[in-house]
C-alpha cells in the first residue's frame, strides 16, 4: 500500500495549522487551559482553539463548523484541493471526515432558545443538526462533488478515515480523497465525560504513574491523499511538504473490542489485534517501527492497558503520547496524531510525553519527557474509541 | 475513468424490522400484496442483547440489532466471524433530544449510561460486545444518501480483504423539535449479509438470495420511485435507512441488465443491478 500524503494540516489548542504545532512541540509548550467554556463550571483544563465565535458561516454555523473551516484555510491545503479538482475533476475527489460531535454544539445552544418549544429560525439547520454535518460542510466549502461522508465511531473515527480513503482510492472510485476530522468543546461532551467520572480537574499527564484521568479537547485536521500505486503521475505531480521525501500510509488494522461501552478489554485484546493488523497489511515486523504514537488519554485504564501491549509489541521503538499538547480531541485525535506521525517521519523527530514525570510502574515503555531526534522510517498511530473501536495506522517515509 | 465496477457480491441473509413488518419473511408476504398493518410492537426484542444491557438500549440500536442478527441466521454465518458497517443517516435523536435538554437546565448532570449510549456507533458497540465479534466495525452517517455510502463502503471492504461483511441500515423516529427539519416518523432497520463470489464453494452458492453488482460513475442521480404502499412510501423517501427497501426490491424481483441509478454525491451516482 503506498497512499500518498500529498499535504495535511492541523488546527488544535497547539497551534493553528502545522507550522505553530511544530513549534508548540519543539518548545514544549502545551495549549491547554483551565476550562473557561461558556455555562461549565466543571474543574478541568480544556484544549480549547481561540477565535472560533468570530467565524461567520451562515446557514452553516456550529463551532464545529467553524473549526473545520479554519483549519482548512491553512497552509497549502485549499489551494493544493482546487489544483487537484482542476486536474481529475471535482467528482473525482471524494470527502471522509471523521467526528463524533458533529455540530451537536449549535443543537444545545437551540435548546436554550427554543421558540415556544420549537427551533427558533436562524437553528433550523438540517444539514447541521445531523451526524453527516462535517462532511456535508467539508464537501460545500471545498467544492468537492465526489463520494463524501462522516464516519462517527467515536475517538478511532478519523483514524478510520484513513482506512476508508485507503480502500476508496486502491478500488478507482476517486483519484484524491480530502480526508480528516473535527471534533469540538461543547457541554455534551464535558458532561458526558464527567459524569463517567473519567475527567481531571488537572492537566493531563498521559502514561503517568499519578495520571488522575483526561483532559478534552477540540482540533481538526486535514490530509490530502492519491494512491501513488495506482495513480504514480499524479501522486509525483503533486508531491508534498519537503522536497527531500514524501510520506505514504503502509498499513492500517482495525478491530472491535467485544468488551464494554465505556471501558477498554482489561488485556488490550482489540488493541493488540488493531496493531496486528497494521503490521500485516503492511507486511512490516514489529521491529522496523521507529515511533508510537499512542492513544494515551491520561486515563487510568486506556494507559495501563494499551502501553503494555505497545511495549510488548514494539520495546525497541520511541513511544509517547502527544495528548498534553492539546487534550484528547475525541474524533479528530485520528487526524490529529496521524499528523504528529507524519510531520515526526518527516523531521525525524519523535515528539516525547509532555508532562509526564514518572512512568507508571506497570509500563517498561521507551518513553520520556523530551523530544527525540532519530532517524525515522515508520511510524504508528493507535485510535480507540467508546463501543471498543479500535484503529491503527503505519505511516513510511520514502526518501527521494 | 468515468465508472468503476466493484466485483459483485453474493447476497447471503437478509433482515428488517419495521412497524409493519418484524422479519424478511414477513415483509416479502406483506409487500407482493398482503396489508400493510401495523404490528403494534414499539421496539424490536433485539433478544442477543444480553438482558441488564437491553433494558437501556436506545430504540435505534434496538434496531440494528434485530434486523444484524435474523441476517446473519438467514446467512448460517456466525456474526462473531464478519466484519461490519453500520449506518444511520439521522443519529439518535432521543438522545440528542435528551441531553440538549438536560444541558439547557439548571441541572446540567447527564446519566453516565445514557452518554455512552449517545455515541453514534452505539449499535456497532452494542452489536460487537453482544455477539463477541472482534472483527472491523464502521458507524457512518450519510445523511440522504446514506444507504448508498454504506453499501459502497461495505462493498469495497468485502472485495478488498475477501471477506464476507455484515451491512446494516436503521434510522428511528425523530425526537419532536427536530422533526421539521429531519421529518422520519417511523422506526425502520434492514441488513444484508453479502460475501465475495470467490469465498463461497459452489454449494454454498446456490442458497445466495442474489448476485449484487455496484458500479459508481459521473452525474448525479435521483431516486428511482418504488410502487409501495403509501406508509412504507413515506418511509422510503423520509426515512434514510429505509432508501434499503430499494434494495429489498430488487432483491425480490431482479433487474439482471437493467441497472437502477441512486444518487452517491453531488457529482457522482450508483448504479445497482441484483440478478
Amino acid at each position: 500500500m503506498d497512499i500518498r500524503v500529498i499535504t495535511y494540516e492541523s488546527t488544535s489548542a497547539a497551534g493553528i495549522n502545522v507550522s505553530e504545532l511544530r513549534r508548540a512541540i519543539d518548545t514544549r509548550q502545551s495549549g491547554l487551559r483551565r476550562n473557561d467554556l461558556p455555562g461549565s463550571s466543571i474543574d478541568t483544563w480544556i484544549g480549547k482553539v481561540p477565535g472560533l465565535e468570530e467565524i461567520e458561516l451562515g446557514h452553516w454555523q456550529s463551532r464545529n463548523n467553524a473549526l473545520a473551516d479554519l483549519a482548512y484555510r491553512q497552509g497549502e491545503l485549499e489551494a493544493t484541493v482546487e489544483a487537484l479538482k482542476t486536474q481529475v475533476g471535482s467528482h473525482r475527489v471524494g470527502v471522509v471526515m471523521g467526528s463524533s460531535t458533529s455540530s451537536i454544539d449549535r443543537t444545545e445552544q437551540a435548546y436554550t432558545e427554543l421558540d415556544d418549544g420549537s427551533l427558533a429560525e436562524k437553528y433550523r439547520q438540517a444539514q447541521v443538526h445531523n451526524p453527516d454535518g462535517p462532511a456535508l460542510f467539508v464537501a460545500e466549502r471545498a467544492g468537492i462533488t465526489g463520494p463524501a461522508v462522516t464516519i462517527n465511531t467515536a475517538c478511532s473515527s478519523s483514524a478510520k478515515a484513513f482506512a476508508t480513503a485507503a480502500r476508496w482510492l486502491t478500488t478507482g472510485i476517486v483519484d484524491v480523497v480530502l480526508a480528516g476530522g473535527v471534533d469540538t468543546l461543547c457541554l455534551s461532551v464535558l458532561h458526558g465525560f464527567h459524569s463517567l467520572q473519567l475527567v481531571s480537574s488537572n492537566p493531563c499527564k498521559p502514561l503517568d504513574r499519578n495520571r488522575d484521568g483526561i483532559n478534552l479537547g477540540e482540533a481538526a485536521g486535514y490530509a490530502l491523499l492519491i494512491d501513488a500505486d495506482s495513480n504514480p503521475e499524479l501522486a509525483d505531480q503533486f508531491r508534498n511538504v519537503s522536497p527531500g521525501a514524501s510520506v505514504s500510509l503502509r498499513g492500517y488494522g482495525e478491530s472491535s473490542d467485544a468488551h464494554h461501552m465505556s471501558h477498554p478489554h482489561p488485556e488490550g485484546a482489540g488493541a493488540r489485534s488493531a496493531m496486528l493488523g497494521a503490521l500485516a497489511t503492511a507486511k512490516l515486523d514489529p521491529g522496523e517501527i521507529g515511533y508510537v504514537n499512542l492513544h494515551g488519554t491520561s486515563s487510568r485504564a486506556n494507559d495501563l492497558i494499551e502501553g503494555k501491549q505497545v511495549a510488548a509489541l514494539f520495546p525497541s521503538a520511541r513511544a509517547s503520547s502527544t495528548k498534553a499538547w492539546m487534550g484528547h480531541t475525541l474524533g479528530a485525535a485520528g487526524i490529529t496524531e496521524a499528523i504528529i506521525c507524519i510531520d515526526a517521519l518527516h523531521r525525524d523527530l519523535a515528539p516525547g510525553t509532555l508532562n509526564l514525570d514518572e512512568l507508571d510502574d506497570g509500563l517498561e515503555l521507551n518513553t520520556s519527557p523530551e523530544n527525540t531526534e532519530i532517524p525515522l522510517k515508520y511510524a504508528l498511530t493507535n485510535s480507540f474509541g467508546f463501543g471498543g473501536n479500535n484503529c491503527s495506522l503505519l505511516f513510511e517515509k520514502h526518501l527521494r | 475513468m468515468e465508472k468503476t465496477d466493484i466485483p459483485p457480491l453474493l447476497i447471503v441473509g437478509c433482515g428488517t424490522w419495521s412497524p409493519w413488518f418484524e422479519n424478511w419473511d414477513a415483509f416479502v408476504a406483506k409487500v407482493s400484496g398482503g396489508e400493510l398493518e401495523e404490528h403494534g410492537l414499539k421496539a424490536p426484542a433485539a433478544s442477543v442483547i444480553p438482558g441488564t444491557e437491553r433494558r437501556r438500549a436506545p430504540l435505534p440500536v434496538k434496531l440494528a440489532i434485530e434486523a444484524s442478527t435474523q441476517a446473519c441466521a438467514a446467512a448460517s454465518m456466525d456474526p462473531a466471524q464478519l466484519p461490519s458497517v453500520f449506518v444511520s443517516g439521522l443519529g439518535d435523536t432521543q438522545l440528542t433530544d435528551y441531553m440538549c435538554r438536560t444541558l439547557a437546565s439548571e441541572n446540567k448532570a447527564l446519566s453516565p449510561t445514557r452518554f455512552h449510549n449517545s455515541v453514534h456507533n452505539a449499535a456497532a458497540g452494542y452489536w460487537t460486545i453482544s455477539v463477541g465479534c472482534m472483527r472491523s466495525s464502521n458507524s457512518l452517517a450519510g445523511y440522504g444518501v446514506s444507504m448508498p455510502m454504506a453499501l459502497l463502503e461495505a462493498a469495497v471492504q468485502a472485495n478488498n480483504e475477501q471477506s464476507p461483511m455484515l451491512i446494516t441500515f436503521y434510522d428511528a423516529p425523530v425526537a419532536p423539535v427536530l422533526q421539521p427539519l429531519l421529518h422520519n416518523r417511523h422506526a425502520f432497520a434492514l441488513a444484508l449479509v453479502v460475501t465475495p463470489t470467490s469465498a463461497l464453494d459452489a454449494a454454498e452458492d446456490s442458497k445466495a438470495l442474489g448476485t449484487l453488482r455496484l458500479s459508481s460513475g459521473a452525474g448525479t442521480s435521483s431516486w428511482p420511485k418504488l410502487g409501495l404502499p403509501a406508509p412504507l412510501k413515506e418511509c422510503y423517501e423520509t426515512n434514510p435507512a429505509a432508501r434499503s427497501l430499494l434494495l429489498a426490491e430488487l432483491l425480490i424481483h431482479k433487474n439482471k441488465d437493467n441497472p437502477v441509478t441512486v444518487p452517491l454525491s453531488n457529482g457522482t451516482h450508483m448504479a445497482l443491478e441484483i440478478s
